[in-house]
């Protein structure tokens, strides 16, 4: 996969354990012009191994000189976001994947409804120029757990003056989907990013109150899960890669020098499913791509997220 | 025609249950599509609100309007003619949220232009429910000349202003409401088949 280098230019802490990073190309690069929604995959390397998180590009969409990402600290997570906030400092060099849009405005809409959570404003902030340059209808509610952890708060309020609504959490309590759902007239579409239960709450909402589901976009970038250790035999690799219980299977692949096909490695984008030719165990599905016919038959996998629970899985790749 | 072949253009028809998850109901109909109508409120009279429009062109049509301000016990508002039907479908539809559930019942000279209005409101097409009733006639757009001719029941149809002779195609336009006519003799002139009434 073709990719960019860049070089970290700046590195801020904006909010509580969430830092801002802005890169400029290297020598060689340009960056590419990207659409509001799209982000980059950020490969590091971690202890001799490659670790690589998706994160959304915050705009604005007119500005290829610089990209800016935002990253929270998960001290749960498995490194890559702890790595980024302890390890990436102006100057160092990164390899990033070329901007891909999984979370494009419905340009049709009449109106367009946003609702972020924590973290998940980040991309918003390039959905947001974009509709201010498109002169496009829009709303944007950003809920957070306090004033601390309201990063870009300042530039939300300069970029969309009256459209932007905040809801601190510990002041004004979660925010009420039924309410903000109710009353939007036809055309609208809505668009949520943050922590699951928010982007549940919201989905089942406008299911009950009969809003259609392609109204409804959602992004969540999953981390791999992590599970029992197997193996994987690869059909036409003729070789076999054992999967550690902390690893991915596409991480594993990697590791054993498969070029394993990957965008999104969040489970959203499909692009890594490999068929299942064989497995003495069952799959364990976290992608948000397959259907639940398809995940009834498998014999697919996204191997970005998803692992076996079995001691030899055979896919034809 | 052969077999298995088939238009993806082509619109499919179902027919109309009620949405369980809705916020408000808006139903249309015209004419036979009056029996989709009392079909759909003789399954259940919902309790969200309804907004019941209904196309009556002709005495026929009156009667099975008060047969369903009857059934619905609520009042609808009864048109007599398209331009009527689409004007008052309009000014409702600035009163609407996310949340309505559409519903069309007809023939297609209703269901394309009532559907159109409703996607220039924002509705996707796919979020529209339609039921077909009555003449299957169909609207032909003339791919030589840009002409509509409406009610076409035959497969070969005499464009009314260009006058080439058309073979209608299932390739169907979601934009114009109407299947393409195509000049059936271009490769060899003259050689017209026999127009048959398959769209009674």
């Amino acid at each position: 996969m073709s990719g960019l280098k860049v070089k970290v230019t700046a590195v801020e802490e904006v909010a509580e354990q969430i830092k801002h990073f802005s890169f400029v190309a290297e020598e060689g690069f340009t960056l590419p012009y990207f659409s509001g929604g799209s982000h980059v995959v950020v490969a590091m390397d971690i202890d001799g191994r490659t670790h690589r998180n998706a994160y959304s590009l915050m705009g604005p969409t007119s500005d290829t000189s610089c990209y800016q990402i935002a990253v929270r600290k998960q001290e749960s997570s498995r490194g890559g976001s702890v790595f980024m906030h302890e390890n990436v400092l102006p100057g160092a060099i990164l390899d990033i994947s070329m901007p891909t849009n999984l979370f494009a405005i419905h340009r049709l809409a009449k109106k367009h409804i946003l609702v972020a959570g924590g973290i998940g404003i980040t991309p918003f902030m390039s959905h947001i120029s974009d509709l201010n340059r498109l002169g496009y209808d829009y709303e944007l509610h950003y809920a957070y757990r306090s004033k601390e952890h309201a990063a870009f708060r300042k530039e939300i309020e300069t970029l969309c003056g009256n459209k932007a609504f905040f809801y601190p959490e510990n002041e004004t309590g979660r925010l009420d989907m039924t309410a903000l759902l109710s009353k939007q007239p036809i055309g609208s579409h809505a668009y949520v990013c943050g922590p699951d239960p928010m982007v549940n709450s919201l989905e089942v909402v406008a299911k009950q109150l009969g809003w259609p589901e392609s109204a409804i976009h959602s992004e969540k970038f999953l981390a791999p899960a992590s599970g029992a250790p197997f193996s994987i035999s690869l059909l036409q690799s003729n070789t076999v890669v054992e999967v550690p219980s902390d690893l991915s299977m596409l991480e594993a692949m990697e590791a054993a020098g498969i070029d394993a096909p990957y965008l999104c490695r969040g489970g959203a984008c499909g692009r890594c499913e490999v068929e299942v030719v064989e497995c003495d165990g069952n799959l364990v599905h976290h992608d948000h791509y397959l259907s639940g016919a398809e995940r009834m038959a498998a014999n697919k996998i996204l191997p970005c997220v998803s692992r076996a629970n079995c001691s030899r899985i055979v896919i034809n790749l | 025609m052969e077999k298995g072949y088939s238009i993806k253009t082509k619109p499919v028809y179902g027919t109309l249950i009620w949405q369980q998850l809705a916020s408000h109901h808006v139903v249309v109909g015209g004419g036979e599509g009056s029996k989709a109508l009392l079909k759909l409120f003789q399954q259940m009279i919902p309790t969200q609100p309804t907004t019941v429009f209904y196309l009556a062109e002709d005495s026929e049509s009156k009667k099975y309007a008060e047969i369903l301000t009857k059934m619905t016990g609520e009042p609808i508002t009864v048109c007599d003619s398209m331009d009527s039907l689409l004007a008052s479908i309009n000014v409702a539809l600035e009163h609407c949220y996310m949340g309505t559930q559409f519903y069309v019942a007809g023939e297609e000279r209703l269901i394309w232009p009532v559907t159109k209005l409703f996607s220039a409101a924002g509705v996707d097409d796919r979020n529209v429910f339609k039921e077909q009733c009555g003449s299957l006639a169909r609207r032909v757009y003339c791919v030589h000349c840009e002409t509509i001719n409406e009610n076409v029941h035959h497969d070969i149809h005499q464009c009314l202003t260009c006058g080439l002779n058309l073979l209608v195609r299932d390739h169907f336009s979601r934009h114009w409401g109407a299947y393409m006519g195509f000049m059936v003799d271009g490769e060899i002139p003259g050689d017209i088949p026999e127009a048959q009434e398959i769209y009674p």
